[in-house]
């Protein structure tokens, strides 16, 4: 177990920028998840941290040690790879234990170590099998297995569930986040599935072109996005966005959006004129009869275009005037498509971002 | 009343089941260039046992055509009843036999040896030589394999002259490796190139060095590729017979050149030439039958995904 700190890490790939000023302080036993769309540097830095790439500049430190020059086999990192990189030629025993058999362990030692990896991961059974005759699943608890005996200071996983279908991917996410309940390791997890980010990481570090968008428990970076990218990375249907400017000038507050439809806000703090995108999500949308909107609320109205129930609510892709919106109905009602429909935000639910540097206002 | 309701097509009453016209089509064809492939060699092997008349027939089964006869292997001392005799013709054979084999394994050891480092080198790390990156390193090599060996005949003779190589079995291994590596790194690189690089690192990251992950991972998956160069190159230079004419003459000559100059001025010695050829091909059959088992496809399947 250890600290990880990086500091002002820079990763260039010939004249291309792929990392840029990343620092991050990861606390003993913490749970961390790098995510961003592919190509954002989460997994350049997870392998700057393994020490498979070099860093260009700025410096990581493991545990107080700075590893910037040190090999990975001696950073005592264990790393689990998207594609698993199982070795084809050595059974599960010998894969599992192959860490330890490099560090010339005794063999009581790699044995009992080994089965009892093998007993948490309920490969028990499998042991003398090569990795061509295991099921994904299996294959993945092994690539899992060959970290966890060996005891590493950090856990860095590679996007580990993704080869996995849905279902399976599901009970995995529960499995892994019990295993690290239990071994409290510190854990480095980049993943481009915001659902995996949330319900896995202690805190969530956001990535976009190669920058840290955000850093912050899950539940800070759903209810207080730093910026326009991160409110629409966050959330699953993503949150809606109409982009206008703040018109503060007449008795009420609206926001003027560029198709000519007037949002009209209770109140807002942003000041007058400003050019904005307004953000608001689809779960925090309640279906109303009437467009007048109750107090601290604000209305939106729309025409529903498509309409897909999934038994226990229903999400509805509307046409609002501005662009696109989707809303949630919880329960069971029939839709439309055609449907007029009005929804009402609380205006506390409501974000504001720059429109030109998407910068939370 | 029940009526039938779906009803067979055209289509469907024309359709007929293909895969047993298909199979017998692949095997009517293998079984026919599998005789394409033995005949040359059963030829040979009988042809050791004619007498000049049986072959000029073109007589082909034993005890039906032509009765058999030890001439073949009398000539070159290895008939039951000259195999106790002393024989030049024997320790002639014994001796080129051993300088190709020597010369032979020799050579395809080195060119696996060195050929398998380059192409690693080659598919792992990015290499600038002026111009040339990895890809046009490669071709380089490959382009090797263009120039006709016969403009390279002077330079070597008299290369080879300065440097006291000329009929050493040293010189032609040295040549024969350098013939024989551009088709080594070629086979190396695309094995190589093969085998997720995911597999090193997840070695380098479980604590071993990058010469150690090399030999202890990469090797053992990189097997069958390595057996397949090694077989090849044995091909190639086990059969080789330009350089060995050219650069032998008394000590080093190898077996193809014994082979090709059983042709006398009293005509040509069909038997003693296909005894010969029959022991020149023999050592390749049977290493080819023994290896080919190792040559297993598909070991680097389910390293990944």
């Amino acid at each position: 177990m250890a600290e990880v700190t990086l500091d002002g890490v820079r990763k260039l790939f010939g004249s291309v920028t792929a990392v840029e000023d990343f620092t991050l302080s990861i606390s003993n036993g913490e749970f961390v998840v790098f995510v961003g769309p592919s190509g954002c540097g989460k997994s350049t830095t997870l392998r700057m941290l393994a020490g498979l790439e070099d860093v260009s500049s700025g410096s990581i430190s493991i545990d107080g040690r700075a590893v910037n020059n040190i090999h990975p086999k001696d950073r005592d990192i264990a790393m689990v790879f998207q594609n698993y990189a199982l070795y084809p030629h050595l059974n599960v025993f010998d894969n599992m234990s192959f860490g330890l058999r490099a560090k010339r362990l005794p063999r009581p030692e790699i044995e009992s170590r080994t089965h009892d990896a093998a007993e948490i991961l309920g490969l028990g059974d499998l042991l003398k099998r090569r990795p061509g005759e295991l099921s994904g699943g299996q294959k993945q608890r092994v690539a899992m297995g060959r970290a966890i005996v060996r005891q590493p200071k950090v856990f860095l996983f590679d996007e580990p569930l993704s080869n996995l279908d849905a279902k399976l991917r599901h009970k995995m996410r529960a499995e892994m986040k019990l295993l690290h309940q239990r071994v409290q390791t510190t854990t480095v997890y980049v993943t481009h599935d915001q659902v995996e980010a949330m319900t896995l990481a202690d805190r969530i570090v956001i990535m976009n072109e190669g920058r840290i968008e955000q850093v912050g428990t899950p539940d800070e970076v759903y209810k207080q996005p730093a910026s326009q990218f991160v409110a629409s990375f966050i959330g699953s249907p993503a949150m809606n966005f109409a982009t206008g400017v703040i018109n503060n000038s007449s008795r009420k507050t609206t926001l003027e959006t560029h198709s000519g439809v007037a949002i009209g806000l209770a109140s807002s703090h942003v000041a007058q004129d400003r050019r904005v995108f307004l953000g608001f999500r689809p779960e925090h949308m309640q279906l109303a009869d009437v467009a007048k909107p109750p107090k601290g609320h604000i209305s939106i109205s729309g025409d529903i275009t498509v309409v897909e129930p999934m038994g226990h609510e229903t999400v509805l892709t509307c046409d609002g005037g501005f662009g696109e919106i989707v809303g949630k109905y919880e329960g069971e009602k029939h839709f439309r498509p055609g449907e007029s429909v009005y929804f009402h935000i609380r205006t506390d639910r409501l974000h504001y971002f720059d429109l030109e540097t998407g910068i939370r206002i | 009343m029940k009526k039938q309701v779906f009803h067979d097509t055209q289509a469907d009453l024309s359709f007929k089941p293909s895969w047993m016209f298909s199979r017998l089509l692949i095997y009517s064809v293998l079984i026919v260039w599998a005789f394409a492939c033995l005949f040359p060699i059963y030829w040979t092997i009988t042809t050791t046992f004619k007498a000049a008349p049986d072959v000029m027939k073109g007589n082909i089964v034993p005890w039906w055509d032509f009765t058999p006869k030890w001439l073949g292997l009398k000539s070159l001392g290895l008939s039951p009843n000259t195999i106790f005799v002393e024989n030049t013709v024997r320790e002639e054979f014994l001796k080129r036999f051993w300088n190709s084999t020597i010369i032979a394994v020799a050579s395809s050891a080195i060119a696996v040896a060195l050929g398998s480092c380059t192409a690693y080198g080659l598919s792992r790390f990015s290499y600038r030589f002026g111009f040339m990156r990895n890809s046009d390193i490669s071709f380089f090599f490959l382009s090797q394999l263009i120039l006709p060996p016969v403009v390279l005949a002077l330079p070597f003779l008299v290369l080879y002259k300065e440097l006291a190589l000329l009929d050493t079995r040293i010189g032609l291994i040295a040549l024969y490796t350098l013939t024989v590596l551009p088709i080594v790194i070629w086979i190396m690189r695309d094995q190589f190139g093969s085998i997720p690089v995911e597999l090193e690192e997840a070695a380098l990251v479980d604590g071993l060095s990058l010469w150690r992950a090399f030999v202890t991972i990469i090797l053992p998956i990189a097997l069958p590729g390595i057996i397949a160069a090694f077989i090849i190159s044995l091909v190639l230079t086990w059969n080789e017979y330009f350089f060995a004419a050219l650069l032998t003459s008394s000590h080093a000559k190898t077996l193809p050149v014994m082979v090709a100059s059983q042709t006398g001025s009293q005509g040509i010695a069909w038997w003693s030439m296909a005894a010969l050829s029959f022991a020149a091909i023999l050592p390749l059959v049977v290493i080819g039958i023994i290896l080919e088992r190792f040559i297993i496809k598909g070991m680097a399947a389910g390293a990944v995904k």
